[in-house]
């Protein structure tokens, strides 16, 4: 029904289409009347919607405005920036350590490895061994056997 | 020298400082534009200044997103754009441009105008041409509203256009394309009927 030319032509009135397409649309234009009428109805249109009364903006907007955007909260960056300052940062640098000093003098101690057992000593010492009996697999039979004599291989 | 000599790109990014100032010349240089965008979008003066001024706060809240290669009207009508989509999508706003003439006598009329004319036959004219205008806007979807508004009234270019609303200059198109005649069918109308003198009686 409709002409596949007519979706061009406000485009076209806009002056908004590539050259070659305008060019194409303006030989259309003399052999069709369809799009001759919706041309010159939209000519007419656009040159009735310049006869709009203005809307007048209300006075009392930028007002509202800037109090709005001066009452938001600084955004992250400058509130990380603020607690940068040398007039907060160094008293808080300075309480952060002698709480942390605090601490350190009032926690428990956790036992440190000289006080350990003997056998956890000596079992830490052999580690390798225990991890060799691990390797070869402490449920057969068989390895355990063969690892019960390794002392009569090294006697030979 | 002065904030007011500066483009508006620059302005932008003193605004993405946290310049106050700078924020304040470039709502002085565009008040008008949005608050004629959100009028005409949502066609009603009170909702139409909540919009607005969310739409400020909204920009200088995002200032920082802004790149001074960008036209700053398109990033600006970005801003505006996707804020009155979002809030009529979510139903906060209906649309609520003058309907017919009949129920728009007393008391409604056509809120969108500011300016009626000098004469009495003007004005007529003028409220019966902005009450078409107003109901093909209501009537059509909240895309071609959008980008009818910034073509039509704020002389925006197709490409931006597209940009402001993260659409193909395509579509962007497509979607003037019928707007316009949609408005152009309204204004046949309104001046294929009676204009004057209605008789109640």
């Amino acid at each position: 029904m409709s002409c596949p030319f007519e979706e061009d032509l406000t485009a076209y009135v806009d002056a908004e289409l590539p050259s070659t397409r305008r060019a194409e649309v303006e030989a259309h234009l003399r052999g069709c009347a369809g799009c001759q009428g919706t041309e010159a109805l939209l000519r007419r249109t656009l040159a009735r919607l310049a006869e709009l009364p203005e809307p007048v903006p209300s006075t009392a907007t930028r007002r509202a405005v800037l109090e709005k955007v001066e009452a938001l909260p600084p955004p992250l960056l400058e509130r990380l920036r603020a607690l940068l300052r040398p007039s907060v940062l160094v008293p808080a640098v300075g309480l952060a350590a002698m709480a942390g000093l605090a601490l350190y003098a009032t926690a428990p101690r956790e036992p440190i490895l000289e006080e350990a057992d003997a056998g956890t000593l000596e079992l830490a010492m052999n580690l390798e061994v225990v991890e060799d009996y691990d390797v070869v697999g402490m449920d057969d039979g068989e390895d355990l056997e063969v690892i019960a004599h390794l002392h009569e291989l090294e006697v030979r | 020298m002065s904030v007011e000599a500066d483009s508006d790109a620059q302005m932008m990014v003193k605004v993405a400082a946290g310049d106050r100032q700078a924020f304040a010349v470039l709502f002085d240089r565009y008040h008008a534009s949005v608050s004629r965008f959100a009028l005409r979008f949502v066609g009603d003066r009170e909702r139409a200044e909540e919009l607005t001024q969310d739409i400020f706060v909204k920009l200088y809240r995002n200032a920082k997103g802004y790149r001074p290669t960008a036209k700053f009207k398109t990033f600006l009508f970005r801003v505006a754009s996707n804020h009155c989509l979002n809030e009529v999508r979510r139903g906060e706003y209906r649309v609520a441009h003058a309907t017919t003439s009949e129920t728009e006598e007393d008391g409604g009329g056509p809120e969108l105008v500011g300016g009626e004319g000098d004469r009495p036959d003007q004005a007529l004219a003028g409220r019966e041409l902005e009450r078409a205008v107003g109901e093909a806007l209501k009537a059509m979807s909240e895309r071609e509203r959008a980008a009818f508004t910034m073509c039509r009234f704020e002389g925006m270019a197709y490409r931006d256009i597209a940009e402001a609303l993260e659409a193909s200059e395509a579509a962007v198109k497509s979607l003037i394309h019928r707007a316009t005649l949609a408005v152009a069918r309204k204004v046949e109308e309104l001046q294929a009927g009676p204009v004057p003198g209605r008789s109640r009686a």
